[in-house]
C-alpha cells in the first residue's frame, strides 16, 4: 500500500539518542535521501526569496524547496505567490528563466500559458480539438499550499497541515530580528551567488548551525593566531540552540561595553562611513530591540533543514539538494534596503571576499564538505561513528536570551540538528501518505 | 587602425606572461603586474528573460550580469587582491594545499580602444584547473584596461564575464 521506501528498522542505529554521535551513512544512503525528500524537505518551512527580489507586479524567479523547482511571482493584483513550476499537461519545467518580468508564462512543450496568479489562461487548440471541454479552472499551476513571509523572508511549505511560520522559527525569530528587524527601513537580498559542491546537505548545514571549531583550522589561514589558539573559548562568543534543528553562533557583548568597542570584534575593520552607520545602527536597534539584542551580534546561524547564514558578514544561503551526494549552493548578501549606497556595496564586497566560492573561508570549506561526504560512501568507512560530543551535559540556559547555551566552540547546535533530523525521519513515518 | 595592430603583439605577450605566471603560481609576481587602482570583478551572471525574443539587439549578454550595485562572485581592489594572494601561502589555504594543476589559455585578444594612454582589451580565456576531487573547466570573456609604464603596461581594471550562471565547481580559488 505504502509506496514509499521505509527507514531500516532500528532508529538507534544512526544518531545516538543523546545526539553524540552519527553515523556517516546517513551522509550517503539513495534510501535515506528519499525519505528526506518526504519528510524533511516536504514538511518544512523553506526559503524561497525576499520580497525585494519582486519589486512590481508581473517580477518573478525561480528557486527551489528541496528539489522541487518553485516559480514565485508578484501576480497583477501585487500579492506573492508561489506554484510548483511544472505545466499541468506534460510536466514540463514551465518557467526557463532564474527571474524577470511577465504577466504570462508559456510552456514550450505544447504552449499551455498561465498567468502570473497561476491560473491556466490558454490551451492552443481549446476549441478545435479539445472540444471545449477542458475545465481550465480545474488545471492551473499546484500551488504551494503554504506561503509566508517573515520580515520580507518569503518561506514555503508543502505541509498543508504544517504549523505556523512564526511557531516553526520559534525563538530563532527574536534572534533573526536582530539582523531583519533592526532598522525601519529593513533589508534586501542581493545575489545570489550560485555553484556546486560534491557534498551531502546535512555536511553542509550542519556546519552553518553549529561548527565554530572548525574555525581556527579550516580557517586557519584567515586567522593564523587563532590556529595556534583554537582550543581557548572564545570569549563573549556563545553557541546557542533556540530550538532543535535551528542554532546559531554570536557575541553576546556586555551591556555596559560601549559598541564602539565591540564593533571592531567583527572581521576586519569598518571604513570609516561603514563604522558610522554602524553605530547608528546600533542606536536604532537600541530603540527597536532594547539593550540586550543591540548587543548581540550574530556569527552564524541556519534555520532547519538547509537556510544557512555568516551574518557576521551578511551572508544568508539556502543549501540547495541536488541528489544524495551533492548540493547547489544559492549565497546572497542581506543588507539593509535604506542603507547608503557605499555602505551596501562594501557589506556586497566584503560577503564575496569572504563567504562565497571566492570567499577567502568558503574556498577551504567545500574541500571539507566534500571529503566528508566521500568519506560516507564507503562501505566500511560509514560503518563507524563519528563524534559529536562537545560540551555534551554542559548546556546551560540564561535569563538574557532564550535558548539553550553552549561555549564557543561547543557542538550542541550539530546535536539538536541531528535529533531534529532523527524526529521529522522517524515521527514522520505516520504521517505518510 | 595601424597604431592597436602594433600595440597588439606586445599586449598579446603581456597576456601570454601573465598567464604563465599564474599558471607557474608565481602570484607574487603577479601582483606586480597591477595597477594601483585596479579594479578586479567577477558579476554574477543568470538566466533572464528576454524583452524582445524576435530582436537579436535585445539578447545581450549584459543584462544577464548583475550590476555593480549588486554582490559579485569577485570585487576586489589592490588591498583585497594582495590579501587574496597572501592567504594562498599561509600554509592553511587548504583549497590550494597542495596547490591545483591549472591551465590558462589566452585567445581572440582585442584592442578594443585606446584612450588617454589606457588600453582596453578584450580576450576570451580558458581555464582548466584539477586536483583531488576531478577536474573544472571554466570559459570567460575578460575585458582589461592595461595603462602602459614604459615599454610594459599595468592592469587597471579586468572584468571578467564567466560562462555560467551556476558555477559547475565548487570554488573559485584561481584567478583569471
Amino acid at each position: 500500500m505504502n509506496s514509499q521506501p521505509s527507514v531500516p528498522l532500528d532508529r538507534e542505529r544512526y544518531v545516538a539518542r543523546d545526539g553524540s554521535w552519527v553515523m556517516p551513512i546517513i551522509f550517503s544512503d539513495p534510501t535515506l535521501y528519499e525519505i528526506e525528500k518526504q519528510r524533511i524537505f516536504g514538511r518544512s518551512w523553506l526559503l524561497l526569496g525576499h520580497e525585494s527580489q519582486l519589486p512590481r507586479p508581473g517580477s518573478f524567479l525561480r528557486s527551489w524547496m528541496g528539489e522541487e523547482s518553485v516559480l514565485v511571482t508578484r501576480d497583477r493584483n501585487g500579492k506573492i505567490r508561489a506554484h510548483l513550476n511544472a505545466c499541468r499537461h506534460r510536466g514540463y519545467q514551465l518557467c526557463q528563466e532564474d527571474r524577470g518580468t511577465g504577466q504570462r508564462f508559456q510552456c514550450r512543450y505544447h504552449g499551455w500559458t498561465y498567468d502570473s496568479d497561476g491560473s491556466l489562461a490558454a490551451v492552443p487548440g481549446e476549441e478545435s480539438i479539445y472540444y471545449r471541454e477542458i475545465d481550465k479552472p480545474k488545471w492551473g499551476l499546484v500551488p504551494v499550499p503554504r506561503l509566508d513571509t517573515f520580515r520580507g523572508l518569503i518561506f514555503g511549505n508543502f505541509d498543508p497541515d504544517a504549523c505556523s511560520l512564526e511557531d516553526y522559527l520559534g525563538d530563532m525569530a527574536w534572534y533573526l530580528d536582530i539582523v531583519l528587524d533592526r532598522c525601519a527601513g529593513g533589508t534586501e537580498l542581493l545575489g545570489p551567488q550560485r555553484w556546486r559542491i560534491a557534498a551531502n546537505w546535512k555536511v553542509v548545514a550542519e556546519n552553518h548551525c553549529g561548527d565554530e571549531y572548525h574555525v581556527g583550522f579550516a580557517h586557519g589561514s584567515v586567522f593564523p593566531n587563532l590556529a595556534a589558539n583554537r582550543a581557548t573559548p572564545i570569549p563573549y562568543a556563545r553557541e546557542i540552540r533556540p530550538a532543535m534543528g535551528h542554532g546559531l553562533g554570536a557575541n553576546v557583548f556586555p551591556d555596559e561595553m560601549p559598541p564602539e568597542e565591540w564593533l571592531k570584534a567583527g572581521l576586519g575593520e569598518f571604513p570609516p562611513p561603514v563604522y558610522d552607520y554602524m553605530l547608528r545602527i546600533y542606536d536604532e536597534t537600541l530603540r527597536r530591540l532594547g539593550k540586550q539584542r543591540a548587543h548581540i551580534s550574530l556569527i552564524h546561524g541556519a534555520v532547519w533543514p538547509n537556510f544557512g547564514m555568516v551574518p557576521i558578514v551578511n551572508s544568508f544561503r539556502v543549501i540547495q539538494p541536488r541528489g544524495v551526494n551533492e548540493v547547489e549552493m544559492w549565497s546572497y548578501s542581506l543588507v539593509d534596503r535604506e542603507a547608503p549606497a557605499e555602505v551596501k556595496a562594501w557589506f556586497a564586497a566584503q560577503s564575496a571576499r569572504t563567504f562565497g566560492p571566492a570567499g577567502s573561508f568558503e574556498q577551504d570549506d567545500a574541500g571539507n564538505w566534500t571529503a566528508v561526504t566521500r568519506s560516507s560512501c564507503g562501505f566500511e568507512s560509514r560503518k563507524h561513528r563519528l563524534n559529536l560530543q562537545m560540551g555534551l551535559g554542559h548546556e546551560e540556559r540564561s535569563d538574557r536570551f532564550p535558548g539553550e547555551l553552549g561555549l564557543t566552540a561547543s557542538e550542541i547546535n550539530q546535536r539538536g540538528f541531528y535529533l531534529r533530523w532523527m524526529r521529522d525521519m522517524f515521527d514522520g513515518e505516520t504521517r505518510d501518505e | 587602425m595601424s597604431s592597436d595592430f602594433e600595440l597588439l603583439i606586445p599586449i598579446q605577450q603581456w597576456l601570454y606572461r601573465e598567464a604563465r605566471l599564474l599558471d607557474s603560481r608565481r602570484f607574487d609576481l603577479w601582483l606586480g603586474l597591477l595597477d594601483e587602482s585596479i579594479r578586479y570583478r567577477i558579476p554574477n551572471r543568470a538566466l533572464v528573460r528576454q524583452a524582445h525574443a524576435k530582436d537579436f539587439s535585445t539578447w545581450s549578454v549584459e543584462r544577464e550580469l548583475d550590476g555593480a550595485d549588486s554582490l559579485a562572485l569577485i570585487d576586489d581592489d589592490l588591498a583585497a587582491l594582495r590579501y587574496r594572494v597572501g592567504r594562498l601561502q599561509s600554509g592553511m589555504a587548504w583549497a590550494e594545499t597542495p596547490p591545483s594543476m591549472s591551465r590558462r589559455l589566452v585567445s581572440n585578444v582585442m584592442i578594443d580602444s585606446v584612450r588617454e594612454g589606457c588600453v582596453s582589451v578584450v580576450s576570451t580565456i580558458f581555464l582548466a584547473k584539477s586536483r583531488n576531487d576531478g577536474r573544472v573547466l571554466f570559459t570567460a570573456e575578460r575585458r582589461d584596461k592595461l595603462a602602459p609604464i614604459g615599454a610594459d603596461f599595468r592592469l587597471r581594471e579586468r572584468y571578467v564575464v564567466l560562462d555560467d550562471a551556476v558555477l559547475a565547481a565548487d570554488n573559485l580559488s584561481l584567478l583569471f
